[in-house]
């Protein structure tokens, strides 16, 4: 009797395990075709959206009635993500590989969809808008946007890099604004002897995503860059990533940066510039307002904002990178007609302007940009407009793998824990082998 | 008597130590919660402009009071569970005649040991088959045999600590195997009891990655995944994370509190057995 | 008769066995509860970190059995970096951890009137959320504001990087990581002291034993279960240390804090690999269960394990 008991426990066990093993391998089976969105766009659908813009205000909410009163059969739920952006991720990957439809669509981060294309957690968009609707956002955005062939997303804003200085400081020590790396390294050095500012330059050199958006545009201002344009192989060993790693690693030997910022994120570079602590920034969008806002920043009304610099001897302004959100539809959404009148909406005149005015982030439609409205609203978006841009190499579906690759052997550098050129031999081979697809 | 008193004072010192390096940085963190947004780099050992704007964000912007309250759901059930099924499946390993024994605390062992995070994923659609996605039941059951092992562990080893005369004296009185459990062992062993409650509250009360693969509406949202969606991309709202988890932390300040008397008597009690 | 089983076991009696009967009564609620939840995840991780797997819109197919994710793992320079600094982490921590929550469990053993109270402010920092703990530290180690720069600047020790200095930021990371649990040994320490015969001690103290040599060589040896089952889940707990290095520096200056959780996070949830993260997975479950076997066998008469 009890080794009966224990046998068909036993079995149980191993049945349910096999049973439920069976089923996950096979489980929704949903049509690879994408199905066509038919039918009036009604009922209620569910955006999965993380906060965006200042967190006063939620302009998601403000976007979510202007749509429904442009929509009236439509109803539509926001569900909070989470704002770390690889934390959204792994919810949003286990939510969808797992078949869920409790959401319709989702922002997304912009390195994105190469990844989520080749893993099917996106809906392709082709058959849903016709080609001149992509007319209406920049060449470079839309190849952001595509994998082989197809889009997998719309852009919801974006974002660009500036630099950000302290006027009040330039004008005491009779500096004109940097525009080479070169000059501000050595206008910061000044700035510094004379006692006025404790630090000269700060960014975003912690382990992590960051460092790739301002290694990217280091590189890119040298001449350089990460990843062949095919994305067969890396490119990060060159002499021209070397000197721009050399000069980022002499900004915090010479003392111009803080020993501590290879541990900075956006939150500290901010916090050490509206401190009034450091002379010179590179940081997004947000900061400008940020840094001017009376009652936190104690260099509020000083804050100037232009084009980051290059290196000597190159042209125009140096390089920023684009950041920013897209909107993706889930591919097991049950509502796509409302989905796609959804992502139309948001990426029409109306909605974008909102974005721009309420929440201070860059339009993607270039229409928008160029208002003269809405660039009077926020001083950095003409700035926006003569940007260089640069995009990171998201194009390939291993990006993460490759970004990891680029921060943590650039942090190491940075540290000093190892030499710049090693830091880019390492560099270098990681990135090849993930691009194989035979690394970890 | 000189001795005696120096023993008392050199633990009272000691006592005063430990209370020191525990308490400091959660201080830090209380003060922390009542700086404004300006203050927030100040170091000063007393924030300069106390408010309790944190506190008000928390609950209007963030809906916290729901997560609060999802939470407390979740971690009270899940500890009478574990405890109601633990406490039983302890005291059979420890003390009845069972075969493989040994067998089932290693694989116990093994099944806890395993790195949740690759655990999060299967975990999903196992629930999702069951239909019991953005529940209370699918965390519940997800929490408790994630901690029952544990649970079991502990109060097996306290089980084992207690004479074997007690079943005799019980089964001469009459007593069934489950009154002999629940009145007459059970009494006995209530340090472990509250240990392994204690500890699988806490666990449950602090879950992350379970909770927030799981429960992704936002009636069924807990607390550690609520803190998780605070502030922007670019910026981490300290001040009202921290005041978030003072309040978060209230509840099982005040239950050991409530039951210190409890506690400390049975901890007493354990120690006069004949 | 024979007094022995086809098995070379002495034969059980009627009472015996319906105890035995009892004990699988008893336990089989439990068992089948873990069994029924844990059993599937873990069986498919395994199965997955065997396989080409490829996630999908539509699940994870597996494609094929292979050998490949181990392979690619064992040869990744970054995956042996993880492993050794878990396992000195780990080693480091929990014998901190064990000395130190041994101390304290002595002292509040002391304490009378003051025990509760101190019980509970000990129970704050276990009963702080891991991420919110790791923002805790993340804010004090900051490199701008952070209190430490300022605490330390008050004895003339000023720029320290800790958080941007390797060896400096896994010490940082173990000081949070032993503030938090230490608590938690403290409490399983105690519950096992008062629960020693009193007796014994007693005695050992009558004729006239100094209360080290009691304590060291009476009550230690009683306490040994207690131990065991907290370090083995301390074991358990550090190896799988996530929240702490991945909040408080992903794992960086460069991978120089890198746990081997950060790493499966990474690769499972960022790099969306789906096989080589479970062959983390299964591989660090293995590690611990060997140091856990190794671990019990060494104390295994100490854990009090019967067998019939």
């Amino acid at each position: 009797m009890r080794k009966l008991t224990r046998k068909s426990a036993a079995l149980a066990a191993c049945s349910a395990a096999v049973l439920a093993l069976a089923t996950a391998c096979s489980s929704s089976s949903g049509s690879t075709a994408a199905p066509a969105a038919t039918g009036s766009a009604t009922g209620t659908i569910t955006w999965f959206a993380n906060q965006f813009g200042p967190t006063t205000s939620d302009v998601r909410k403000t976007l979510i009635s202007a749509f429904e009163k442009a929509y009236p059969g439509i109803t539509v739920k926001l569900e909070q993500a989470p704002s770390d952006s690889d934390t959204y991720r792994s919810t949003l990957v286990t939510q969808i590989s797992g078949g869920s439809s409790s959401f319709d669509v989702y922002n997304g981060d912009v390195v994105w969809p190469a990844q989520f294309a080749k893993a099917g957690l996106a809906l392709p968009l082709n058959s849903y808008f016709d080609s001149s609707y992509w007319n209406n956002f920049s060449n470079g955005l839309v190849t952001s946007l595509t994998y082989k062939g197809q889009t997998y997303a719309v852009p919801l804003f974006t974002d660009n890099a500036f630099l950000f200085y302290r006027k009040d400081l330039l004008a005491k020590a009779h500096l004109p604004v940097p525009t080479t790396w070169e000059q501000l390294q050595s206008e910061a050095a000044t700035l510094q002897k004379d006692g006025l500012v404790k630090y000269g330059f700060a960014a975003q050199f912690d382990s992590y995503e960051g460092l790739t958006c301002d290694f990217t545009e280091f590189a890119a201002d040298a001449g350089g860059s990460t990843v062949s344009a095919d994305g067969s192989k890396s490119t990060i060993n060159s002499a021209a990533d070397l000197k721009a790693l050399t000069y980022m690693r002499g900004l915090v030997t010479s003392g111009v940066a803080p020993s501590a910022v290879t541990t900075f994120q956006e939150q500290q570079s901010e916090s050490l510039f509206t401190a009034g602590q450091v002379a010179f920034l590179r940081n997004w969008t947000y900061a400008y307002a940020d840094s001017n806002t009376a009652g936190t920043s104690k260099v509020a009304g000083n804050v100037g904002v232009t084009n980051l610099p290059t290196f000597a001897g190159q042209s125009g302004p140096g390089y920023s990178v684009t950041g920013g959100w897209n909107l993706y539809v889930n591919p097991h959404s049950k509502n796509l007609a409302a989905d796609v009148a959804f992502l139309k909406w948001m990426t029409g005149t109306q909605a974008q302007t909102i974005i721009a005015e309420q929440g201070g982030e860059i339009p993607t439609v270039a229409s928008v940009l160029q208002d003269s409205q809405v660039q009077a609203a926020n001083p950095a978006f003409p700035i926006a407009a003569k940007n260089k841009l640069n995009a990171r190499p998201s194009f390939v579906a291993q990006y993460a793998q490759v970004s990891q690759a680029i921060y943590n052997n650039i942090n190491a550098a940075l540290s000093g824990s190892v030499s710049p050129q090693s830091a880019l031999s390492s560099a270098d081979s990681q990135i090849n082998t993930a691009l194989a697809n035979t690394g970890l | 008597m000189a001795r005696r008193r120096t023993r008392n004072l050199g633990t009272n010192i000691a006592a005063l130590v430990i209370a020191a390096f525990v308490a400091l940085p959660l201080y830090w963190m209380v003060a922390s919660s009542f700086k404004g947004q300006a203050d927030i780099t100040s170091s000063a050992a007393v924030p300069p402009h106390p408010t309790t704007s944190n506190y008000g964000n928390a609950f209007s912007n963030y809906g916290f009071g729901t997560y609060l309250m999802n939470s407390a759901v979740v971690a009270v059930t899940t500890t009478l569970i574990v405890l109601a099924l633990g406490i039983f499946a302890g005291y059979a390993l420890a003390r009845l005649p069972m075969r493989g024994k040994t067998a089932i605390m290693t694989s116990l062992l093994m099944i806890s040991l395993f790195p949740t995070i690759a655990v999060v994923a299967p975990l999903y659609l196992l629930l999702r088959d069951i239909g019991w996605l953005n529940s209370y039941q699918g965390l519940v059951l997800s929490y408790t045999a994630l901690m029952l092992p544990f649970a079991i562990w502990i109060l097996r080893n306290f089980f084992l600590t207690i004479p074997f005369a007690m079943e005799e004296s019980a089964r001469i009185d009459g007593a069934g195997p489950v009154r002999t459990v629940l009145s007459v062992i059970l009494p006995q062993a209530l340090p472990g009891v509250f240990t392994a409650g204690v500890f699988t509250f806490v666990a449950a009360w602090t879950e992350f990655i379970i909770a927030l693969t799981l429960n992704n509406e936002d009636r069924y949202r807990t607390i550690a995944v609520g803190i998780a969606l605070f502030g922007g991309q670019y910026t981490t709202p300290y001040g009202t994370i921290f005041a978030a988890s003072a309040v978060a932390m209230l509840p099982i300040a005040l239950l050991v509190l409530v039951f210190r008397r409890a506690v400390v008597s049975g901890l007493t009690a354990g120690a006069v057995k004949g | 008769m024979t007094s022995t089983d086809t098995r070379g076991r002495p034969r059980r009696t009627a009472l015996q066995r319906r105890s035995a009967r009892l004990g699988w009564t008893f336990a089989s609620p439990a068992l089948l509860v873990v069994a029924a939840v844990m059993i599937f995840p873990i069986v498919f991780s395994v199965v997955m970190s065997l396989n080409k797997v490829a996630v999908s819109g539509n699940g994870f197919q597996l494609n094929g059995f292979t050998g490949s994710n181990y392979s690619v793992l064992f040869h990744a320079p970054r995956f042996w970096h993880d492993l050794e600094f878990t396992v000195l982490y780990t080693i480091f921590t929990v014998a901190i951890e064990m000395v130190l929550g041994t101390l304290v469990a002595l002292v509040l053993e002391r304490l009378t009137n003051a025990r509760g109270w101190m019980m509970a402010l000990l129970l704050m920092p276990w009963a702080l959320i891991t991420v919110v703990s790791a923002e805790l530290w993340a804010y004090i180690y900051n490199g701008v504001y952070g209190v430490l720069d300022t605490v330390l600047g008050t004895v003339g020790v000023h720029n320290l990087n800790v958080l941007g200095t390797p060896l400096q930021a896994s010490i940082a990371m173990a000081v949070a990581d032993i503030w938090k649990t230490t608590p938690f040994v403290a409490i399983m320490v105690l519950a096992g002291l008062v629960m020693l015969p009193s007796e014994i001690v007693e005695a050992a103290r009558v004729d006239g034993a100094r209360a080290w040599t009691i304590f060291w060589k009476i009550r230690l040896p009683l306490l040994r279960p207690a131990l065991a089952v907290a370090v083995l889940f301390r074991i358990l707990q550090a190896f799988g240390l996530f929240d702490l290095p991945y909040v408080l520096t992903n794992g960086g200056p460069g991978t120089s804090t890198e746990s081997l959780a950060v790493l499966g996070y990474k690769v499972l949830f960022n790099d969306l690999e789906f096989g080589p993260g479970a062959a983390v997975a299964a591989f660090t479950a293995v590690i611990v269960l060997v140091f856990c076997l190794l671990f019990l066998k060494v104390f295994r008469t100490q854990v009090g394990e019967q067998e019939d």
